[in-house]
C-alpha cells in the first residue's frame, strides 16, 4: 500500500493543452520502461496537476472538430491518447474491438425458435417507469416478410436513409431490417439535421427513406429558401409517428418526385401495421387499412365490436403483436385480452372503406418526435426537488403539430424556485425530450374528489396559454 | 406455441426462409456477399463484412459468459458498431435492448435492472455514466465501450488538470482508486470552501446536484492513470462547442450542469492553493509525502514525443 512512500509532485501551472495529454502519457511510458528494465524505482509514483494558460479541446479521434475555426476562436486542440486493447483503458470497461478480437469471422448463427425474444424496446406508457416490450423472432419475422411487403417493396437495388434512430421500432423495424432482408443498402446517418440528411439522400441516391413529419417539413424549407433542383433518387418515402400535414405531403412529393406513404403503428406491434396512400390511394387525416396479416378493428369500453363510423378504441390482432411487457404481466393482461386483441389506447373510427382514424388518445400520453412520454415520470422526477411539493405535466401544441411537455408545480410552503431552476433539475435528471418547455407555478392542482390530478384542465390552460403567447 | 415451420408458413413465404434475424443476415450475405450492406460517412461495409462483424461479437460476447437468452443492452447511435453488435446478439440467440442515447442515469439504471441486461454495449463517452450506475445494477457483467471519443475542455480561469499516475500495488483494486481519489477530491473542495461537495462512487463530484469534478481511472500494464479535471471557475463552454461536431446526447451529457469553487463558496482559488489542498488531503489519506520534482531525461524524451502526437489532430 502507499502509506510511508514518497511520491513526485510535478506542478506545471503555465501549460497549454498538449501539455495536458503529453505529461501524463510521458510519465506513464516512463513507469512501464522501468517495469521491463526492473529500474522503476528511479521513476517514482507521480502526482501531476496543471493548468492550460490557453482555452482549449483534447479530443479522442472520432470526435469532429472544425479546425480552421478553432484557430480562428483562439482553441488549441489536441489529440487524446487512445484508449483500448495496446493502451491505457478505462477500468470496468472492454473495447468493443476487444471483445471482436475474441471472436472469429465464422459463426453459424444459433437456432432461435419463433416465440424466443430477439429484442426488448422501453417506451413510456401511462405509468412512471418505461415498460419493456418483448418482440419476438416471429414478431420480426412477420413484419418483415408479410407487412412490409404489403406497403412497400425494398428490392436489391435499394439504398435506404437510415435517418430514425435504430433504438426506435420505427427505424428498426422499418428501416434496417427490412433493408438487410432485402439485400439492399442502409445508409446510416448518425446527426439528424436537414443539411445532414439531404446531404445523404443526394451522395448516396438514397431510393427509399422512413422519416417523422417534421424531417419533410425541413427539407422542404431548405427546397424553398435554395431554390436549386433537389434530389430525386428517392422512389418511396414513409411518414410516421405523427399526422403529415396534407399540404406538405403533396408539395414534398412534387419537389422531390417521389411517392409518400403513411405509417401506423407501435413498438407493441413491431411498428407498421396501417398504411395510408398506398396504391395512390390517400385519405386525408386517415391512418390508412390495415396491412396484410392485420387484423384492426374498434372496441367499445367491454371489448365490443362497434359498428363502422363509431368512436371506440382502436385494437390490432397479428402475429406482429408482442406476446407482452418484460417482467410485467399485469401490464400485459391490461393491454391484451384471451383473444389476443391488444388495446392501442388510440381512440378512433372505422369508415366505409376501410380506412381507420385516430380522434384522441385514451391515455395520459405525451408524444414528441414519435417518443412516448410518460406524464407520471416527468412527474415524480420533477417532484425529487427537495422545494417542490407537487407537480403536474400535460401536453400542448408545439410547433409542427408537435406536442410539448408543460409542467405545472407548487411549491412548499416558504420556497422559492424559478423556472430555469426546475429545467436544470430536470437536465440532470432525464433525456431532453421529455423535459418540460415551460414551467407554470401554481398555489393548487386541479384535483378530483379522489385526489386524482384532472389533466384535462391543466391541458385547456396549457392550449390557451400557448395561443396567447403566439399572438404577442 | 409456434414451431419454426408454422411460423415460416404464417410469414407468407414457401421457400426457405430464416427465422431469427441473426439466421435472416447470415443467408442474405450467402446471396450478396459483395454488395454494399452499410454506408457510414465515408465508409461502405459489404454484407459479407457486416456478415463477420456480427460473428465476432457474437464469439466475443460467447468469449465473455453471454448465453442464448441473455439480454445485452446498446446504448449507440446510427454508426456501423450498431448493426454489428445488433446482428451479433441475434447470431449467438441474445436478446438486444437497444435504448434511446439521451437518457440519464435513472432512466439507465431501470432498463439495465428490469431487463437483467449481462452487458451493455456503448460509446466510450457514456462509460462514466454507466460506472456510476453500475452497483444499483447486480446483472451487469460487462461494460462495452466502442469509439475514441474523449472530450476534455480546457479553459485557463476555469479548470485544472489533475493526473496521478502510480504502481498498481498502491491499491487494493481499481475500485479503491476511485474511493481513495473521490474522497480526496471531496475533502479538497471542503477545504476550499465547497461545503456540500459530495462523491458518487465511480461518479463525478458533485456539489448541489452539479458536478464539480470528474474521474476517469485508467489501466496500463502494472499502472492505475487517474485523470481528473475540476471546476474553480464557471466555464462559458460555447466557444469550445461552436468548433465541434457533437451528437446531441454527447453535448447533452458533457453539459450536464456543473458548478464551481467559485460558485458554490462566493470566493476564488487560486491554482497553487488548489494544488497545495490536494496535496495535503492526498497525504493525510494515504499518508505519502510528496517531492516536487520534474520530468527525467527520459521522460522528457517521451514527452516531447507525445506532444508532438497530441498536436497532430
Amino acid at each position: 500500500m502507499a502509506d510511508g512512500r514518497t511520491w513526485r509532485l510535478i506542478y506545471n501551472p503555465e501549460g497549454d493543452t498538449t501539455d495536458v495529454v503529453a505529461y501524463g502519457a510521458a510519465v506513464a511510458e516512463g513507469r512501464i520502461a522501468g517495469k521491463y528494465q526492473l529500474s522503476n524505482t528511479s521513476v517514482p509514483d507521480t502526482l501531476i496537476v496543471q493548468r492550460s494558460t490557453v482555452r482549449g479541446i483534447i479530443a479522442g479521434a472520432d470526435v469532429r472538430i472544425d479546425r480552421d475555426l478553432a484557430t480562428r476562436e483562439g482553441i488549441q486542440l489536441a489529440k487524446a491518447a487512445r484508449q483500448g486493447r495496446n493502451s491505457a483503458r478505462a477500468v470496468g470497461t472492454i473495447q468493443l474491438s476487444e471483445v471482436m478480437a475474441k471472436g472469429s469471422r465464422a459463426y453459424d448463427a444459433k437456432p432461435v425458435q419463433p416465440e424466443d425474444p430477439a429484442v426488448i424496446l422501453y417506451t413510456s406508457g401511462t405509468t412512471g417507469n418505461p415498460k419493456g416490450v418483448t418482440l419476438t423472432n416471429e414478431n420480426f419475422l412477420f413484419q418483415r416478410n408479410t407487412i412490409v411487403p404489403s406497403i412497400m417493396e425494398f428490392t436489391e437495388s435499394d439504398r435506404t436513409v437510415g435517418v430514425l434512430p435504430l433504438y426506435h421500432v420505427y427505424g428498426l423495424s422499418n428501416g434496417l431490417i427490412p433493408t438487410i432482408n432485402a439485400g439492399a443498402g442502409f445508409v446510416m446517418v448518425a446527426q439528424y439535421s436537414p443539411q445532414n440528411l439531404l446531404s445523404a439522400i443526394a451522395d448516396t441516391k438514397a431510393t427509399i427513406m422512413p422519416a417523422i413529419p417534421s424531417m419533410y417539413q425541413h427539407l422542404l424549407t431548405i427546397a424553398r429558401a435554395r431554390k436549386t433542383t433537389m434530389p430525386k433518387s428517392l422512389r418511396m418515402c414513409v411518414s410516421g409517428g405523427a399526422p403529415l400535414p396534407l399540404s406538405v405531403l403533396r408539395e414534398f412529393m412534387e419537389v422531390f418526385d417521389t411517392q409518400i406513404v403513411e405509417g401506423y403503428g407501435l413498438t407493441e406491434t413491431a411498428s407498421c401495421v396501417s398504411a395510408n396512400g398506398r396504391g395512390g390511394v390517400f385519405k386525408e387525416g386517415s391512418i390508412g387499412p390495415v396491412a396484410a396479416g392485420v387484423e384492426m378493428t374498434i372496441f367499445d369500453d367491454d371489448d365490443q365490436e362497434l359498428p363502422i363510423g363509431e368512436v371506440g378504441e382502436i385494437v390490432i390482432r397479428s402475429s406482429t403483436v408482442t406476446p407482452g411487457y418484460w417482467n410485467d404481466s399485469a401490464a400485459t393482461t391490461e393491454a391484451i385480452n384471451a383473444d389476443g386483441w391488444f388495446h392501442t389506447g388510440d381512440l378512433g373510427y372505422r369508415d366505409d372503406d376501410g380506412f381507420f382514424f385516430i380522434t384522441d388518445r385514451k391515455k395520459d400520453l405525451i408524444i414528441r418526435g414519435g417518443f412516448n412520454i410518460s406524464p407520471r415520470e416527468v412527474e415524480e422526477v420533477i417532484m425529487l426537488h427537495s422545494a417542490i411539493q407537487d407537480a403536474a405535466v400535460v401536453a400542448a401544441p408545439d410547433k409542427h403539430d408537435q406536442e410539448m411537455v408543460v409542467a405545472y408545480v407548487v411549491l412548499k410552503e416558504g420556497e422559492s424556485l424559478t423556472a430555469r431552476d426546475v429545467m436544470d433539475h430536470c437536465v440532470a435528471n432525464m433525456a431532453p425530450y421529455k423535459r418540460p418547455k415551460n414551467v407554470v407555478f401554481v398555489d393548487t392542482l386541479p384535483k378530483s374528489a379522489t385526489g386524482k390530478v384532472l389533466r384535462t384542465e391543466l391541458r385547456g390552460e396549457a392550449t390557451d396559454r400557448r395561443l396567447v403567447e403566439r399572438s404577442e | 406455441m409456434f414451431g419454426r415451420k408454422k411460423a415460416k408458413e404464417a410469414a407468407g413465404s414457401g421457400g426457405a426462409v430464416a427465422v431469427g434475424l441473426g439466421e435472416m443476415l447470415q443467408e442474405i450475405t450467402k446471396r450478396y456477399k459483395r454488395k454494399q450492406a452499410i454506408h457510414f460517412e465515408n465508409v461502405t461495409y459489404t454484407y459479407q463484412e457486416l456478415d463477420e462483424n456480427a460473428n465476432r461479437v457474437a464469439g466475443g460476447l460467447e468469449a465473455l459468459g453471454v448465453r442464448q437468452g441473455d439480454r445485452v443492452a446498446m446504448m449507440l447511435p446510427n454508426i456501423p458498431e450498431f448493426a454489428f453488435t445488433f446482428f451479433g446478439i441475434q447470431k449467438l440467440g441474445g436478446v438486444a435492448v437497444p435504448f434511446n442515447t439521451m437518457y440519464k442515469g435513472r432512466e439507465i439504471s431501470f432498463i439495465l435492472k428490469d431487463s437483467g441486461a449481462k452487458a451493455i454495449v456503448c460509446l466510450s463517452n457514456f462509460a462514466n455514466l454507466i460506472n456510476e450506475i453500475r452497483d444499483e445494477c447486480p446483472d451487469l457483467k460487462e461494460v462495452i465501450v466502442t469509439g475514441q471519443r474523449t472530450l476534455v475542455f480546457v479553459d485557463p480561469d476555469a479548470t485544472v488538470n489533475v493526473q496521478l499516475v502510480v504502481e498498481k500495488t498502491n491499491f487494493e483494486s481499481a475500485d479503491s482508486v476511485f474511493h481513495t481519489v473521490g474522497g480526496v477530491l471531496v475533502d479538497t473542495f471542503q477545504a476550499a470552501g465547497v461545503k456540500d461537495a459530495w462523491y458518487k462512487h465511480m461518479g463525478a463530484v458533485r456539489a448541489h446536484g452539479k458536478k464539480l469534478a470528474t474521474i476517469l481511472v485508467s489501466e496500463i500494464e502494472n499502472l492505475y492513470v487517474v485523470n481528473v479535471v475540476g471546476f474553480l471557475k464557471t466555464m462559458d463552454a460555447d466557444p469550445l462547442f461552436r468548433v465541434l461536431w457533437v451528437p446531441p446526447e454527447i453535448k447533452d451529457k458533457a453539459v450536464e450542469p456543473s458548478t464551481s469553487v467559485e460558485e458554490e463558496s462566493g470566493t476564488t482559488v487560486t491554482l497553487d492553493a488548489f494544488k497545495d489542498l490536494l496535496v495535503e488531503q492526498f497525504t493525510k489519506k494515504l499518508g505519502v509525502t510528496f517531492d516536487a520534482g520534474e520530468l527525467t531525461r527520459d521522460e522528457q524524451l517521451a514527452y516531447e514525443k507525445n506532444r508532438a502526437l497530441a498536436g497532430r489532430i
